[in-house]
């Protein structure tokens, strides 16, 4: 898309998402205010009377107990606000715990207590949700759906953990179906070694090269390991694939919606467009972009050159008034030049992608981490303007 | 050498010998504050120093040839520079290494097996994919020239975030809980002797002066600790070079935005008052970040026992791989090296800013 409808995305607000929407996921890259951005959206929806609950994983210390949310578990609790709220706007806010929701998973889903036990023990199991890339994040949808259908808040806002890529959470409910399939480690499943006959034997016997190096390199106690993993889940493959197509079934809905969020910096905003392309891709819907921490544009009077001989000469002037005024002038020219950098890389970025809405959160005095912080940029998301 | 990059009596870290005296500097830090920043910084000045350089990321990200303006890196070291390599490490490259050193398997064979060999990898063992990756960063600290010495000086890592730092360090160890026999858990008691070898390794936090940059690099430097980890120095990224102090900014507001408005005028810009006022909020907002900046400098430098170097936040109307080399410079001059490109771009005042924290000190 051209220049000028990024321009045009920059007159476009967040109030229509924050207003109508049932979920809004904020996503990007690590480090650049996703969780303050979803708690502003948050509270934003609060003050338009909707009854709100955001989801988080890992908040800021003080952002967390300026919201009260520190020491609070895996429950929604609502956050006191100094703000008198319209008739039904309530801000609830809840830490992810990914461990508990992902046992929750296979309670559900496996036949027996026994069955359940025995998978929840199994050393492969403990470390799946941290190794196997996306876990976490689908986890994290998983709880959005649960929440969705217990039917108690208008919107659910939720943030997703910082991870290598953002868009690892997309493809986790197809990469975990597809582990939990184990089409390669299947093999392991062989009749001879279910019944516990002794691996090497199987392993000798029909395994490709790859799963004999495999097992010379790691040590058979991994594989018995896995095979036990494997058998235990085998009754729950049907569960969990329904489940997943579930969750992306929800996330494909028109009232889902995703935040972009990045800071004005290259790395994150190339993740932010590969982001904006994929979700197109997979028909799920963009809400826009937030640009956190956006320097101030300065106005081109006077230019950059006038602006450089009248440094030159202030700075030559008898009194003290003349050096401070250059001063003044020298920081201007700083800021216009980081301003413009940033600007030109949002719109480098950004060019020839479909955003429908851009608005920039300017850099404030210091974190944000309190209410006061978040009412501001609240304020920025719903209506564009600052302050 | 110039009178103006006299070695200073004290600098916190005292010269190039000091900052790199590892084999290998593990770079980390919270995400966003400019780890590849830092690493590329860092090599820059080593080559500078006359090392033979590696600069290696291990995340795929291809941010150093992207920061370097060269073509796509990937597992073969190449000499980009002069005096300086890169390379992109990979752990599915890393397993077929592997595995045709120990077991003399071609690569060919494994072609039918490949997205099977990094499932595997990278979910059904866990830790094994860290494993590899800093299997492969001691493979290339052991590698010797045909006389005897290392082959690189110094290798720098664009390592993961502070986040998952510890457990990719510390990936040998989990894997010996788990794999209990073979060669892996041989490797990996060599592996974890040089991570814990302040001669050989030393992890380097970037920070940006805000607080939860600064929270993070604190805990970092506790748990790389209880790893046996050695620390090298902090480098503070971003660190606003002050234009203004107090009683200049007094000055400017006594004036207001009409008497600043008045002295552009007078040098024959025009400047509206909308401009003027914003000048006057922005000097405002500069001498708060500025102090509150130093605040977080000096709990920093007080908080995590090792010296902190400065890389000032550059303001010119572009950034680009010149740039780096001006905060090389930058960072020679706070140990009490020559950084001629430094004292040619930046100006006295920012510099003597710079240094004075440092320790260093720029001749009269």
């Amino acid at each position: 898309m051209s220049r000028a409808s990024l321009d045009e995305a920059r007159t476009h607000t967040f109030a229509d998402a924050i207003t109508d929407a049932h979920i809004l996921v904020a996503t990007g890259a690590g480090g650049v205010g996703k969780t303050t951005t979803a708690a502003a959206i948050g509270l934003a929806a609060a003050r338009a009377g909707r009854r709100t609950l955001v989801l988080t994983i890992d908040p800021a210390r003080r952002l967390a107990q300026s919201m009260g949310l520190e020491g609070l578990g895996d429950e929604p609790a609502l956050v006191e606000l100094d703000d008198e709220l319209p008739e039904g706007g309530e801000l609830w806010a809840m830490m992810l715990d990914m461990q508990t929701t992902f046992d929750r998973l296979i309670d559900r889903h496996a036949g027996s207590a026994e069955e359940a036990r025995s998978i929840k023990s199994n050393r492969i199991y403990r470390t799946l949700s941290s190794t196997l890339s996306g876990t976490q994040e689908y986890m994290a949808m998983e709880r959005l759906h649960e929440l969705h259908e217990a039917g108690e808040w208008d919107l659910l806002v939720i943030d997703t953990p910082p991870t290598r890529s953002a868009l690892d959470f997309l493809d986790a409910p197809n990469r975990m179906t597809s582990f939990l399939e184990g089409r390669l480690l299947k093999l392991l499943l062989k009749p001879g070694m279910v019944a516990g006959r002794g691996i090497g034997k199987v392993v000798g016997a029909g395994a490709t090269a790859f799963m004999r190096v495999a097992g010379r390199v790691t040590g058979m106690d991994l594989l018995q390991d896995l095979a036990t993993f494997f058998r235990d889940f085998e009754g729950m493959y049907e569960g969990f694939k329904q489940r997943a197509q579930e969750v992306l079934e929800l996330l494909r809905d028109p009232g889902s919606r995703f935040v972009v969020v990045t800071s004005p910096e290259p790395p994150p905003l190339r993740e932010a467009k590969f982001f904006l392309e994929r979700l197109e891709q997979e028909g799920l819907h963009a809400a826009g972009v937030v640009v956190n921490r956006i320097r101030p544009e300065v106005p081109q009077d006077p230019s950059d050159a006038a602006l450089q001989r009248a440094v030159d000469e202030l700075e030559r002037a008898d009194d003290p008034e003349g050096p401070a005024s250059a001063a003044v002038l020298r920081l201007l020219g700083d800021v216009r030049n980081l301003a413009g950098r940033q600007r030109r890389d949002v719109t480098a970025a950004l060019y020839s992608t479909n955003v429908d809405t851009l608005v920039e959160v300017p850099l404030l005095g210091g974190d944000i981490h309190d209410l006061d912080g978040l009412g501001v940029i609240a304020t920025t998301l719903m209506t564009g303007r600052n302050g | 050498m110039p009178e103006t990059n006299r070695p200073a009596p004290n600098p916190a870290v005292a010269g190039f010998d000091e900052l790199f005296s590892s084999n290998m500097l593990i770079v980390t830090g919270k995400g966003g504050v400019g780890k590849t920043t830092g690493a590329a910084t860092l090599a820059l000045a080593a080559v500078a120093s006359g090392r033979r350089t590696l600069l290696v990321e291990v995340e795929g990200r291809q941010g150093f040839s992207r920061t370097f303006g060269t073509q796509p890196w990937d597992y073969t070291e190449r000499e980009f520079r002069p005096g300086l390599w890169g390379a992109s490490i990979d752990a599915a490259e890393s397993v077929y290494e592997y595995l045709e050193l120990f077991y003399g398997l071609k690569r060919m064979q494994w072609v039918m097996e490949r997205s099977n060999a990094l499932d595997f990898v990278t979910t059904a063992a866990p830790g094994l994919r860290d494993l590899l990756l800093v299997g492969k960063l001691y493979e290339i600290e052991q590698r010797r020239r045909p006389d005897g010495r290392r082959q690189y000086d110094l290798i720098v890592v664009d390592a993961p975030p502070t986040g998952r730092i510890i457990p990719f360090l510390q990936a040998p160890e989990g894997v010996t809980e788990i794999v209990r026999v073979g060669p892996i858990r041989r490797q990996a008691g060599q592996i974890k002797e040089m991570l814990t070898d302040p001669g050989r390794v030393q992890a380097v936090l970037v920070t940006l002066l805000e607080e939860m940059p600064v929270r993070e690099t604190s805990e970092g430097i506790a748990a790389l600790k209880s790893a046996d980890i050695a620390i090298g120095p902090v480098l503070a990224n971003q660190v606003v070079t002050p234009r203004l102090g107090p009683r200049t900014l007094h000055t400017v507001m006594a004036g207001g935005a009409e008497g600043l408005r008045e002295r552009v005028a007078a040098t024959g810009a025009r400047m509206s008052g909308r401009t003027a006022e914003l000048a006057l909020e922005l000097a405002h907002a500069h001498t708060d970040r500025v102090a509150f900046q130093a605040g977080l400098w000096a709990e920093l430098a007080e908080g995590c026992g090792v010296p902190v170097l400065s890389l000032p936040l550059l303001t010119g109307a572009t950034f680009d791989v010149g740039d780096l080399d001006v905060l090389a410079d930058v960072v020679a001059l706070q140990l009490g090296e020559d950084g001629p490109r430094a004292t040619e771009e930046l100006d006295e005042d920012a510099i003597a800013a710079l240094l004075q924290r440092s320790g260093a000190e720029v001749g009269a």
